[in-house]
């Protein structure tokens, strides 16, 4: 009887646990893959009642890719979105990675009031930040210029934040033995401090390629002039109710703009999640 | 470090000064005192933005949490190839930026040959204008942000679980304990300080959702929130009465309302939190 009962119990649960998990990938999934298959089809087909559940011609989504580049303004949204994604990228490495030296390594005075202070602006919303920010930004005439883009996102509580946890692990004997060799302050940043914490460079690198990739409200109001446009904004304009854009143009640029992310989540799939994953569990 | 106090701490302090000023970003802001903070709660739009924000925050949070703890013990329960690629799956959506997770759905939802109103109509439901009908317009946007924000928090309780030795389970099944006893009384009690995170974050980040109702709607800085305001949120009220309507002074004292508020449910948070810890 029980033993019976032992086999047959765990075939329904796993029966069932199939079934959920593969509906979830479904919903999870099934909006890219609509994305993907109005782009893959030929112009018109998409608009009609009929479902796009496999992409139907390959040439007529190339066609598009390459209209949309060639008659708007998306290439160069797209280079913007490029050059703010990178510089953004390595002003924080540097930022974050030198203050989290100085910070986890080294005493100072006023050091904890200074810590105490990058903390508590970790948690001030944006919400508060951001028109502040945008006039200052406007003060110094950054509006519409690349350096009104990045240098605000750059001072990173989050990176700083996370920086520290890796390098506070870093044995303090190490950096004496560094010093009685005869090696300088910022030769110790460079040759032990940095290719020690280069695991959480990396992953901060990423997640800050994903955040600013996606950063929308910033460039909205800084780039207001079509040539600073991200790709965000142009995707947003593309959108709007009164932009009579079809949907073939709206997905392929929707497309396109997830062409980035998604070859980084390809390629260092297991560093995001557990960067996302560690800012969650030591946070 | 300079960096740090010029982006943080400049902008929280000339935020506050502004605040007490009316300004329209052209001339000398002149000092009107509490009077921009006056006029901002007794404005409709700021009392349906905070109705808003609080019927959002009491649905989105919930089962945004309860969405990602089922993945994540989804997840947990498979092995190896099987459990990397379904947590892949649910975290794809993560992956891409918020305004295209807004873009995409918006077609999805469009009123005449979207596909959710096309799947509708095979079980004979008429088409329903999601987005522009104020009784569906929340949900809508709510099933976006569960759609994003489960397979975010997924992964951070999937640590979580990671964390929780085996050996608990195993006493437990010794003791007779079923599958659903022991998510009960081990899985839950002990993802305590990661759920804690969890639920701050999640309220946090939810306080200030500006994307995708923004892009939901009508997207420019003159005419967003949707119809009758039925998505009309602070922050996009905010950047409506700043780049609109040019009321930057306006604008900081909604930020400063708004930063307050954030702030006291995080402490309220934070001593539910620490008082259930030393029971």
């Amino acid at each position: 009887m029980t033993v019976i009962r032992l086999a047959r119990r765990p075939d329904v649960w796993t029966v069932l646990k199939w079934v959920v998990a593969i509906a979830v990938a479904v919903i999870a999934i099934f909006p890219l893959w609509w994305m993907v298959n109005v782009v893959f089809s030929l112009p018109g087909e998409p608009v009609s009642i009929n479902p796009r559940l496999w992409p139907t011609s390959v040439a007529a989504g190339i066609d598009k890719i390459a209209m949309i580049f060639a008659e708007t303004e998306y290439f160069r949204a797209y280079v913007v979105s490029l050059i703010y994604s990178i510089l953004t990228i390595f002003g924080v490495l540097a930022v974050s990675s030198l203050a989290a030296f100085e910070f986890s390594l080294f005493d100072f005075p006023g050091k904890k009031i200074t810590i105490a202070i990058v903390m508590l602006s970790l948690m001030v919303p944006t919400a508060v930040t951001i028109i502040p920010t945008y006039l200052l930004t406007s003060e110094l005439g950054w509006l519409n210029t690349m350096q009104g883009l990045v240098v605000p996102g750059i001072a990173s509580a989050f990176g700083l934040f996370m920086l520290m946890q890796f390098m506070r692990a870093i044995p303090r004997d190490m950096i004496e033995a560094a010093r009685l060799d005869g090696a300088g302050h910022f030769e110790i940043y460079w040759h032990i401090a940095l290719p020690l914490s280069r695991n959480a460079m990396v992953t901060l690198a990423i997640l800050t390629f994903m955040r600013t990739w996606g950063n929308y409200m910033w460039p909205l109001i800084v780039g207001t002039r079509p040539e600073m446009y991200t790709v965000g904004q142009v995707v947003g304009l593309f959108n709007a109710p009164l932009s009579h854009q079809t949907v073939d143009v709206v997905m392929t640029a929707n497309l396109l703009a997830a062409v980035p992310p998604l070859l980084f989540f390809l390629i260092f799939q297991r560093k995001i999640v557990e960067g996302i994953a560690m800012s969650g569990t030591k946070g | 470090m300079l960096l740090f106090v010029v982006f943080f701490l400049y902008p929280i302090i000339s935020g506050l000064f502004y605040s007490f000023h009316d300004w329209n970003g052209v001339r000398e802001p002149t000092f009107v005192g509490l009077s921009n903070y006056r006029w901002l709660i007794s404005s409709r739009d700021f009392s349906r933005a905070m109705t808003n924000l609080c019927v959002y925050l009491l649905i989105t949070v919930p089962i945004g949490i309860f969405a990602a703890l089922g993945l994540a013990l989804l997840v947990d329960s498979f092995t190896g190839r099987w459990a990397n690629f379904f947590r892949n799956a649910y975290f794809l959506p993560v992956v891409l930026p918020a305004f295209l997770a807004a873009t995409i759905w918006r077609w999805i939802y469009a009123p005449n040959f979207g596909l959710l109103n096309m799947i509708l109509g095979w079980f004979g439901i008429p088409a329903v204008n999601f987005l522009n009908d104020t009784g569906t317009m929340m949900y809508a946007l709510i099933a976006v942000d569960v759609w994003v924000s489960a397979g975010f928090n997924m992964v951070i309780l999937l640590a979580g679980l990671k964390n929780i030795p085996t050996e608990l389970y195993e006493a437990a099944r010794l003791d007779g304990a079923n599958k659903w006893q022991q998510i009960i009384h081990i899985t839950l009690p002990m993802l305590g300080p990661v759920m804690f995170f969890v639920v701050t974050y999640s309220v946090i980040s939810a306080m200030q959702v500006f994307d995708k109702p923004w892009l939901l709607t009508g997207s420019s800085f003159t005419e967003y929130g949707g119809r009758r305001g039925a998505l009309l949120f602070p922050v996009m009220d905010m950047m409506g009465q700043a780049f609109g309507e040019l009321k930057f002074g306006l604008a900081s004292a909604y930020g400063f309302i708004l930063t307050t508020a954030i702030v006291a449910v995080t402490a309220v948070m934070y001593l539910l939190g620490n008082r259930k810890e030393t029971k």
